[in-house]
């Protein structure tokens, strides 16, 4: 008898920005729209606890995607990408969500993403709060400079485990050393594509200037960090919230900077909460 | 107290040796580096994955690729068999406490694998200072 997942992928075709873009998504679960963005420079395969979370699942309809470039979604298919050194702006990464959104008909969604995928859920919230039910930035901040590294993917060093080991001390110790070795693993495959990402992440998300104008009302904002996170540490997403109207802050204690693959048990406690309240704040 | 420096050595060669981790990718790990514990330096040599000398009394010429650089509070952190956040590792401690980086920083991110795990060692072995 085989042992299948209950999890499901499939590919999508969408235009963004004039490019055109094969997306794959895995997918389990009824209701909710939950949409999940991975963190820089690997891919979905970090939500694979929530993707077969039996009990969330029952209530959301689980989706985490790979952003082309990384996993299993290719660099557009239209376009001589080579040619170019990557560099993700925050204009295409909001463009490429809400298309996503839209190709796949998904009403009112929650977003969900970590380190970068949390900063650009700080940026739907911003630009897009129509679209969107609710935004859970993990492991996000307003500004994170000093991550946009020559080191991830210099030609004279082994890139992959510069990747991999450089992100090892984001997680905590405690974490189950089987997930962090896992999510060194999913490191080590999407070398090529971290820099680009870090200069969203570290360069071009910089929202000082226009946090007032985040309404929590309009599109509540549950921000959620890892006591571990050097890189976003407490305080600095506490900051964040602090300054969003009606922003929320919960500090996750003795977990890192990967908390839904690093140790999936100890950050669904926290997932929940947050669903808790932004089912209190949107009533449903 | 602060351990002795030789039986620290010992134990810490040990470890390193007989780890599987570090076993698997060993071949090429070869590098010689120093820790910079305020109150005790170690240069600590690195062949195929085997610590082949670890230098307890390191003199002012006596050479090696980069160093670790922190407060003997600093190491007695890292040494915690689980270490307060920031004291948990090379990067962390960088971004956020008083670990320096220096020297050849090519030559720690082409062993950055192994040189982490080395590095984790000390929450079994503790430190010196």
């Amino acid at each position: 008898m085989a042992r299948h997942s209950p999890v499901t992928g499939r590919y999508v075709t969408i235009e963004v920005d004039g490019m055109e873009y094969k997306v794959f998504y895995l997918h389990n679960g009824k209701g909710q729209p939950l949409i999940c963005q991975h963190t820089a420079g690997c891919h979905n395969h970090q939500w694979r606890g929530l993707l077969e979370d039996e009990e969330i699942t029952k209530h959301y309809n689980v989706i985490a995607y790979d952003l082309p470039r990384h996993g299993k979604s290719d660099p557009p298919h239209n376009h001589e990408w080579w040619t170019e050194e990557y560099k993700l702006t925050k204009e295409h990464y909001v463009n490429f969500i809400v298309a996503l959104c839209d190709a796949l008909e998904l009403d009112d969604p929650i977003f969900m993403g970590s380190s970068f995928g949390g900063n650009v859920a700080l940026q739907l919230a911003l630009r897009r709060p129509d679209r969107f039910k609710a935004v859970i930035p993990v492991e996000a901040a307003h500004y994170a400079p000093g991550f946009f590294l020559d080191w991830w993917r210099h030609p004279h060093a082994n890139a992959a485990q510069v990747c991999a080991s450089g992100v090892w001390d984001l997680m905590a110790p405690q974490s189950p050393e089987m997930d962090r070795w896992l999510t060194w693993h999913y490191y080590t495959q999407g070398s090529e594509a971290f820099k680009g990402d870090l200069y969203f992440y570290s360069v071009d998300h910089d929202l000082r200037e226009e946090l007032r104008n985040i309404d929590g009302k309009k599109c509540p904002v549950v921000m959620m960090t890892g006591t571990y996170d050097y890189l976003t540490p407490p305080d600095a997403t506490e900051d964040t919230a602090r300054q969003i109207k009606y922003g929320v802050y919960i500090e996750m204690t003795d977990i890192g900077h990967f908390p839904m693959s690093e140790n999936y048990p100890l950050f669904r406690v926290y997932l929940k909460e947050a669903l808790r309240i932004i089912r209190e704040r949107t009533g449903g | 107290m602060a351990q002795d420096i030789k039986s620290w050595a010992n134990k810490f060669k040990s470890l390193s040796d007989s780890d599987p981790a570090i076993a698997s990718m060993g071949k090429y790990y070869t590098c010689t580096y120093l820790w910079d514990m305020t109150d005790r330096k170690v240069i600590i040599e690195m062949h195929d994955g085997k610590v082949k000398h670890i230098n307890t009394d390191p003199q002012p010429l006596d050479p090696y690729d980069f160093a670790l650089r922190a407060s003997a509070a600093s190491w007695r952190e890292f040494g915690q068999p689980v270490p307060r956040p920031m004291f948990h590792g090379i990067w962390a401690a960088s971004f956020r406490e008083d670990l320096k980086i220096e020297g050849n920083h090519l030559i720690m991110m082409q062993n950055l694998r192994n040189f982490t795990l080395q590095f984790e060692l000390l929450r079994k072995c503790g430190v010196p200072v």
